[in-house]
């Protein structure tokens, strides 16, 4: 009804409809129900008296794969509420947004690859370290105060009130 | 009658024990802790603390988790009263005329109504698990592989109906879930699914993993990415916490009916506590004589809601003790526990394992009391920690979401695992995919499978076993209805307005 072409100038409407939720969750379900099938391909379906290994899995793959063709053309025929155009604030920044998903993700995978051996109470300070910069609101002297109380807490929980074997320093 | 004081009977003699009374306490506590403090869930607090009831009785155990679920219900309200935030998404609803209640100088009558319609609603909720647990039970016990496959999808199938949202996405992630289950070593062939050849996952997925991942990792990273909420707590000094005649003749009808509607969705399969507050506030709304005072600091808009929660919380434990069958995600979780403690759920833990059923129906009013006693006088305490920044608190959980995964498998695997998992559940919460049903999904998935693949072989591979067996066919009909009626488009807006209302 507008003529003055997509809602942004600079976005090629295709895209646009990349950034629609159903869009984007329609085509996950399809790529996980195709990895699936894919991964799945060599086991022994059977037959409906004897199921073999591979029948539940495919059915379901295939039901995953439906289902999400639905999503996604819901998402492509979804009429979207004409947007207002509005202000790019830091809120919009989807970089910014990577920020926590990366910090947080990365601080898990060092303290489980360091625990083993290095000790409970240094992957503490590691992941307290990598986690900090999941937001910019944390003061260095705050992250230090966070990771000695959180040390002596987990400690005070964990190993001495609970005894779990889990060592608190390096074996060296 | 008389069974039913002396099973209550059996039960008060379990639990209260002095160690019974001391895990129900500590569940209650740590429940009002998580449920005051936005940001952590009575999900991924089970999650965490499973480990932890390894060492214990599995009486015990199960006490402690579901004082922690029931505790968050009490906790939620306070947060949402004193600061606009829900603790807790079961209320949500208590935020709009509770804090205003808050702001209009109520602040303490508003609390005392949240935890008295609670513990209200909790002793009617306690007293219908005993009443309709036996019987249910019987029904289950008759219950062949074909029965449990149809209930079972009935049960997914009620929760997609149930569940926020787009339904087409809500069923993608009971399949999701139910694939997700099948991930380790084939049961009955004995060969690897989507192992991808690590040995650590040919045991499968550990149940806790997924949930701490999803639930808990997860909510962190989407909790750090919405920035930081400004709070203002409402509360320099709360002093009079009895309401006022007049509020206690608007609240306690409300509360009545809280309880009723509250104790009914609760049982359903996909109902529990969120649903029944949203359910109870729309019903004042429509009820009231004056409906423009609701968000202006409607006292019926707390007691309500807040007597629903609780009462659906309580009743949603009735599918799961009777028939081994989860209606929510905490439920699955439950399930979770009892198999780590070799319980088999279903329909013989009541009469093969009595003292655990009652002794877990009776602490669950022992804890209500306990609710109240922790909540009202000790309503400072819980203030005071409203007070700790997330900054903090998100580093705190993260670190226990950590350990906990690492303690539950003793493996590293499992903790970065959980962190993979911590990203998908990002993922939907952005793309608006409810995790909830895919937990729903992991834990059905397996015993689904196994029914199935016995009701063929009961059959001869014939599928009309289903149609051949009334109670089966009577089930899958009642799913294929409930699947019609969500697809209508004017039964869909209508539910849709429904979860939008308040």
């Amino acid at each position: 009804m507008t003529t003055d072409g997509p809602p942004s100038a600079q976005e090629h409407p295709l895209l646009h409809m990349f950034r629609r939720k159903n869009v984007l969750s329609g085509l996950m379900f399809i790529a996980i129900a195709a990895f699936g099938l894919w991964v799945s391909r060599n086991y022994p379906i059977g037959t409906t008296l004897r199921m073999g290994t591979g029948y539940v899995p495919r059915l379901l793959c295939w039901l995953l794969m439906g289902l999400g063709a639905i999503v996604l053309v819901q998402g492509v025929l979804e009429t979207e509420p004409p947007r207002p155009p509005r202000e790019r604030s830091p809120d919009d920044d989807e970089l910014a947004k990577l920020r926590p998903v990366v910090a947080v993700t990365v601080s898990l995978i060092a303290f489980a690859l360091a625990l083993e051996t290095l000790g409970l109470v240094l992957s503490i300070l590691v992941l307290v370290a990598i986690a900090r910069f999941a937001t910019r609101e944390l003061k260095a002297s705050e992250t230090l105060a966070a990771a000695v109380g959180l040390s002596v807490l987990t400690w005070a929980i964990f190993i001495a009130g609970l005894g779990l074997p889990i060592p608190l320093w390096p074996d060296w | 009658m008389e069974h039913f004081l002396a099973n209550l009977g059996t039960g008060f003699a379990v639990a209260l024990t002095p160690a019974n009374l001391g895990f129900a306490l500590t569940g209650a506590l740590i429940g009002t802790l998580i449920g005051v403090l936005p940001g952590i869930g009575p999900i991924a607090t089970i999650a965490m603390l499973l480990p932890l009831t390894f060492h214990l009785e599995p009486v015990s155990g199960l006490i402690m988790l579901a004082g922690i679920f029931y505790g968050a219900q009490y906790g939620g309200s306070t947060s949402a009263i004193l600061v606009n935030l829900p603790g807790e998404t079961s209320s949500v609803v208590t935020c709009i005329d509770g804090h205003q209640m808050a702001r209009n100088g109520r602040a303490g009558a508003a609390l005392a109504t949240a935890a008295l319609a609670s513990f209200f609603a909790g002793t009617v909720a306690t007293a219908m698990i005993a009443m309709l647990a036996p019987p249910l039970a019987l029904v289950g016990q008759s219950f062949g592989a074909p029965e449990y496959f149809a209930l079972m999808l009935l049960g997914l199938i009620a929760a997609v109906v149930l569940a926020h949202g787009s339904v087409v996405k809500a069923i993608a992630m009971i399949v999701l879930g139910l694939l997700l289950g099948l991930v380790g070593t084939d049961g009955q062939t004995a060969a690897q699914r989507f192992t991808f050849d690590f040995v650590k996952l040919s045991d499968g997925i550990e149940f806790s993993v997924l949930a701490i991942g999803v639930f808990g990792v997860g909510e962190i990273i989407a909790n750090l990415t919405r920035g930081g909420q400004s709070r203002s707590l409402l509360a320099k000094r709360i002093t009079r916490l009895m309401p006022t005649r007049d509020e206690i003749s608007l609240a306690w009808p409300a509360a009545l009916r809280g309880t009723a509607l509250g104790a009914l969705l609760g049982v359903l399969p996909g109902g529990g506590a969120t649903l029944s507050s949203f359910g109870a506030y729309v019903m004042e709304k429509k009820v009231a004589r004056d409906p423009s005072r609701f968000g202006k600091g409607a006292i019926e808009g707390v007691a309500g809601p807040e007597a629903a929660n609780n009462a659906g919380a309580q009743t949603s434990f009735i599918p799961m003790l009777t028939l081994g069958l989860p209606g929510n995600a905490v439920m699955a979780l439950m399930i979770g526990a009892m198999m780590i403690h070799g319980i088999q759920p279903g329909p013989q833990v009541m009469t093969e394992r009595p003292t655990l059923f009652w002794g877990m129906v009776a602490s669950m009013w022992i804890g209500n009391l306990m609710l109240l006693v922790i909540n009202l006088p000790l309503i400072g305490i819980w203030v005071q920690l409203l007070k700790v920044p997330y900054r903090f608190l998100y580093l705190a959980v993260l670190l226990f979401c950590a350990i906990g995964v690492y303690t539950i498998s003793n493996s590293t695997f499992a903790v970065i695992l959980a962190a993979m998992f911590g990203v998908l559940g990002y993922i939907f919460v952005r793309l608006d995919c409810e995790p909830a049903p895919m937990i729903l999904g992991f834990v059905l998935g397996p015993l689904m499978e196994d029914n199935l693949r016995r009701a063929m072989r009961i059959s001869g591979g014939d599928p009309m076993i289903f149609v051949n067996r009334p109670i089966a066919l009577g089930l899958l009909i009642a799913a294929a209805i409930l699947l019609v009626i969500v697809a209508l488009p004017s039964i869909r807006s209508g539910r849709e307005r429904a979860f939008q209302e308040g």
